[in-house]
């Protein structure tokens, strides 16, 4: 367990944030540490939808329960917090 | 004995090129602070400054300067102005005394490296009386607001701000350090005269002179007028020097100076000026909005002076008119999301005939940053202002040292990002656009060491590491940190 600096981009606010995480966590509550400081805040809550974490530079969505640790992600390096796209 | 006209001894009183005896030229003009560039003396000499003063046309015209602004201050002081002003207008005032008053004096310093190592003789006598307008405007700047000091601790900060960490004064002194304190006198004049004068001291300066006329400051408005007369006089030591420079094939380092220094400047008058002209300012005193100032004032002049001297436009020309509409809504809702960093009182400026205003101004902002609005409104009259306020930092840009922001609830064209990231000798910067990280691929050693207040919270220079540790490190003290500049009272008009 070690402190982890990210920085985090939920979708539709307009500024990225820093976001300490735990090398632990799971890129759930990656998303849940993000939604905290924009979600309800700037963003209106959308309580039903689930949120995933993404790979600012290119996009590479990470699975829902990867751990920081195991995702490759420089310290600082920006994420984007977006919520899943409903499949048709 | 009949006196000489100016114009029939001008020229030959400050063409001073002497042929040095004691010492060569590369020792009386070191390259590192004279940046000739390897063109010849003669070539300097044929340095054309349009605007030509004598000392004692200066010291006079300098003495009727200072005899109207200190007669309007005077005869003004007793009235009550101030305590009838809106708060909004107070915080303009604040912000841009702190801001402006020692970056003047600085400025000082600038010119007097023109005045003592620029190769061309017209630029170091233009320099010498650039150097004495920017100790005036410190000074005047550091006086006026000191009248006010017995209002709120604030209006200390018009000194104060830049001896701190404060985020807004440090992007500041990254700025004015990157393109006057530590370039030589060639650059300089292009970067500070050329591109910061020329365009955006008119921006800040008869913008708000407008403004301020318009809300009754005639105090503020004689006094900016009033430099602002001086700098576009020796705004004009750029011109020159970059056609010198053209002349003798420097045109890439020429585009390439004016490129990055115009860019730059933008970043900071974005979070600086554009807040407060479309939101500081009470609504009804607004002269125009700050698209419609940048568009008259900044664009239109630069796309005339460049193409006149022989440049181009700069290769972002596209990306910046667009930057122009939309940029400083993101950095007003940061600074104002963000308000106990700042050391003035932001005005929200979003109660509902100021979102009329700018929705007619800039369709869309009401799905947009409305939006965003929408709910920190809510959270107001629902007595949730916890919720208005940061648990965190912005992340901060490492060219403009101002936070990584977008347009919110609109979806980025493709390809955009808001970060673009470059890791460098180990070391991951971030940069809100591809123009900031140009600038900074423009000498990676020049800028590789920078620190902003992200990278000091992460270094452990901040202590505690959270917001309070974060206001303590910028030198915010209960009585100086922003909060919002009418107590909230705009939210109102949209309770049921």
């Amino acid at each position: 367990m070690a402190l982890f600096p990210l920085f985090s981009l939920f979708e539709d606010d307009f500024v990225i944030q820093v976001l300490p995480v735990d090398t632990e966590d799971t890129m759930d509550e990656v998303a849940q540490k993000c939604a905290y400081h924009t979600v309800e805040r700037r963003q209106v809550a959308r309580p039903d939808e689930v949120l995933r974490v993404q790979r600012h530079s290119n996009g590479e969505l990470f699975p829902r329960d990867m751990k920081v640790q195991d995702a490759g992600l420089l310290p600082t390096e920006t994420i984007d917090v977006v919520y899943e796209k409903k499949k048709d | 004995m009949s006196m000489m006209k100016r114009e029939e001894w001008y020229d030959l009183t400050r063409t001073t090129n002497w042929t040095p005896k004691y010492v060569s030229e590369d020792e009386l003009f070191p390259e590192e602070m004279s940046g000739a560039r390897g063109i010849p003396m003669a070539e300097w000499d044929t340095y054309d400054e349009p605007y030509k003063v004598t000392y004692s046309e200066y010291v006079e015209t300098q003495r009727e300067k200072d005899a109207g602004i200190y007669s309007v201050k005077a005869a003004l002081s007793r009235s009550k102005f101030m305590d009838g002003i809106d708060p909004g207008w107070e915080s303009t005032m604040q912000a841009h005394y702190g801001a402006v008053a020692l970056a003047e004096y600085a400025a000082s310093i600038a010119e007097t490296r023109m005045a003592r190592f620029a190769k061309a003789p017209g630029n170091r006598n233009m320099a010498t009386y650039g150097m004495l307008d920017e100790n005036r405007h410190g000074q005047h700047q550091l006086y006026f607001p000191h009248t006010y000091t017995e209002r709120s601790r604030q209006w200390d900060w018009a000194w104060k701000a830049n001896h701190t960490n404060e985020w807004a004064a440090v992007a500041g002194k990254n700025f004015f350090d990157d393109v006057m304190l530590t370039r030589d006198a060639v650059t300089t004049s292009i970067m500070l005269t050329f591109s910061f004068e020329t365009g955006f001291t008119n921006m800040q300066f008869l913008g708000l002179a407008a403004d301020a006329a318009e809300t009754g400051d005639h105090t503020f408005a004689s006094l900016i007028s009033s430099i602002q007369t001086d700098e576009s006089r020796h705004a004009q030591q750029g011109g020159p020097s970059l056609k010198i420079l053209i002349a003798n094939g420097k045109k890439k380092e020429a585009q390439e100076m004016v490129d990055l220094s115009i860019w730059k400047a933008w970043r900071l008058f974005s979070v600086l000026t554009g807040p407060i002209m479309d939101y500081y300012t009470p609504v009804a005193h607004r002269k125009q909005s700050f698209k419609e100032f940048m568009e008259e004032w900044i664009v239109a002049q630069f796309e005339r002076q460049l193409l006149d001297i022989g440049l181009d436009l700069p290769w972002y020309w596209d990306e910046f008119i667009a930057d122009i509409a939309d940029r400083h809504h993101a950095m007003h809702l940061g600074v104002w999301y963000w308000r106990p960093t700042a050391w003035w009182n932001p005005a929200a400026g979003a109660g509902k005939a100021e979102r009329a205003w700018l929705e007619e101004k800039y369709p869309g902002w009401n799905d947009t940053y409305g939006k965003c609005w929408d709910v920190i409104t809510d959270n107001i009259l629902n007595d949730r202002k916890d919720l208005t306020l940061p648990e965190t930092l912005p992340a901060i840009c490492h060219t403009g040292f101002i936070p990584l922001v977008t347009t919110p609830n609109k979806k980025r064209a493709a390809g955009k990002l808001v970060d673009y990231q470059l890791e460098y000798e180990g070391r991951l910067y971030h940069f809100n656009s591809e123009v900031d990280k140009w600038v900074f691929e423009t000498d990676p050693e020049r800028y590789k060491g920078v620190m902003n207040a992200v990278d000091h919270f992460l270094a452990g220079h901040i202590d505690p590491p959270d917001l309070g540790g974060a206001l303590t490190w910028m030198g915010l003290s209960p009585g100086e940190m922003g909060d919002d500049a009418h107590n909230y009272a705009w939210a109102e008009d949209f309770r049921k």
